[in-house]
């Protein structure tokens, strides 16, 4: 016999895919073996047509003269300040507007009354293209990093707000007769059953949140700063240094990679006791 | 030690519920509750839990702090605990960590489980991990509510023998809602028939033979037929009528 809350479950979390559990280092080796043979092969013809003359040089340089530039950012040490800068941003942002989420998902999700009356608010600040706010931003907060930072905060804030009130609203109304029957507090109901039963959803907005905080960080970047990977997009632009560009973005994409690897390692840790079908075995 | 009088609880203008109920239940009973679906027999039980406050009549436990446990018929574990931590969740916190749990994981028989997950457990070991965690905070009476009509013929005949063992060593008292006139035969001291919408207690039969009892006894099949006499009065009744 299934329990309606494991179905509950199984049916919540079918979208996001996972870290394959017990599949083993070697499968999970033939894995990577496999999803690189096409980059690999890609990244050769991309080299010889470009070092042959096929491709101009000036508009895609060659593979080999992008990591070079990279290592020769990382021997003058501009790399690590222009990484670290973003990530410092990306935490910010993401820590303040997953925490704001955290808080007013948790009370809409949790009160009717709230929801009524907070509710339409968020859903028709959420309308509004984020980019849009660029603009006011810079009018209230100059274009230092509380600018920054902020519309990074609202970025991740609307993802995560979702998932919290549609994860604490989703939780099995019988489980909370359980802890009823044992006279839970409002406050020991909320810890020992609300909250780990709507962990799964709290964890799909952090990652849909994380990937949003990426983006905005490049908008916020792009829009007046003295350092930092969307910095170096502009420089690069400026300077005509496709080099530099796509540098920039191959940098973005790995930690935006790793850092989403990050929260997929957390979410498979906490999560171990769900009945999915990426926990079978 | 528990007394219900005049209890009433119905919904849909008085369609559906139970009303002008009376009870007295003694210390160490096994009571049964049986009826056909829709009698209100469900409903009867999640007010004497406590889950549903919206009743007439009094409910007086006596000589308790009102310690209530409740078995449903869901295991209703929480997907994120082990079977140990399922199993202490109704304890303060002082002693959830204790070892207190094993006790009780093994009067289930689930010793090698503690530190499963509801996900890799069968329907009958999870029925069993609600057990022991309705048992843990040791209630002065033990609700269960239909919680064997899930499960598999030969699950459910384990399930009877535990919970008769159970009470042999601890004589906890127990409310027993069924509708399965041999489970309420094999377990129950005296056994309430609900009939009607909204139910009212329509007869009440003693089961005069020491538990555990056998399956199959002369006894018990002579009350069987008077049980499912008693219930189909009412479809004769309509019969006629037509």
């Amino acid at each position: 016999m299934i329990s309606e809350t494991h179905k509950w479950k199984v049916a919540q979390r079918a979208s996001p895919q996972k870290l394959s559990s017990s599949k083993g280092i070697f499968q999970l080796g033939r894995g990577i073996l496999i999803g690189t043979i096409l980059p690999i092969i890609l990244l050769i013809a991309w080299e010889i047509a470009a070092r042959t003359g096929l491709l101009a040089a000036h508009l895609l340089p060659a593979p080999t003269i992008i990591l070079e530039k990279i290592i020769s950012m990382y021997q003058d040490g501009s790399l690590f300040g222009h990484i670290s800068i973003t990530l410092t941003r990306v935490f910010f942002g993401f820590a303040i507007g997953t925490g704001a989420a955290v808080v007013i998902g948790a009370i809409v999700g949790y009160s009717k009354t709230a929801e009524r009356l907070l509710d339409p608010l968020f859903q028709a600040i959420r309308s509004i293209p984020s980019l849009a706010w660029v603009p006011l931003f810079i009018l209230w907060m100059g274009i230092g990093e509380h600018s920054k930072i902020s519309l990074i905060a609202v970025g991740v804030f609307f993802p995560v707000y979702l998932n919290i009130v549609a994860g604490i609203q989703g939780v099995d109304r019988k489980l909370i007769e359980v802890g009823r029957i044992y006279q839970l507090t409002p406050y020991q109901l909320t810890k020992r059953i609300i909250l780990p039963a709507a962990l799964p959803s709290f964890i799909t907005g952090m990652r849909s949140g994380l990937g949003l905080g990426w983006m905005f960080v490049v908008a916020a970047e792009l829009m007046g700063a003295s350092e930092g990977l969307g910095y170096l997009l502009v420089v690069g632009q400026n300077t005509y240094s496709p080099d530099t560009v796509i540098a920039s973005i191959l940098l973005f994409a790995v930690l935006g990679k790793l850092t989403d690897a990050l929260l997929k390692w957390i979410e498979h840790r906490s999560l171990q006791w769900q009945d999915s079908i990426t926990n079978q075995g | 030690m528990l007394n219900v009088k005049k209890l009433k609880r119905t919904f849909n203008q008085d369609t559906a519920g139970f009303q002008d109920v009376n009870l007295s239940v003694k210390e160490g009973e096994i009571i049964g509750i049986l009826g056909t679906s829709g009698c209100g027999k469900s409903t009867l039980l999640r007010v004497l839990s406590g889950l549903d406050q919206h009743y007439e009549g009094t409910i007086s436990i006596e000589n308790s702090n009102n310690q209530i446990g409740m078995m449903f018929q869901e295991p209703r574990l929480l997907p994120w605990l082990s079977v140990k931590k399922n199993i202490s969740f109704g304890l303060e916190k002082e002693e959830r960590n204790t070892d207190k749990y094993k006790t009780y994981l093994d009067l289930v028989g689930l010793a090698d489980f503690e530190n499963h997950y509801p996900k890799d457990l069968s329907g009958g070991m999870a029925q069993r991990t609600a057990i022991a965690r309705a048992l843990i905070t040791e209630p002065e009476i033990l609700l269960l509510d239909e919680p064997f009509s899930a499960l598999d013929a030969f699950t459910k005949m384990q399930l009877q023998d535990l919970l008769i063992s159970i009470w042999q060593k601890k004589k906890t008292t127990m409310i027993l809602v069924t509708h399965d006139i041999d489970e309420a035969l094999y377990l129950c001291d005296r056994i309430f028939i609900l009939k009607g919408q909204p139910g009212e207690v329509y007869s009440e039969v003693s089961v005069e033979k020491p538990k555990p009892r056998t399956r199959g006894d002369t006894y018990l099949s002579k009350q069987k037929a008077h049980i499912l006499n008693l219930l189909n009065v009412e479809k004769k009744a309509a019969g006629e009528q037509k």
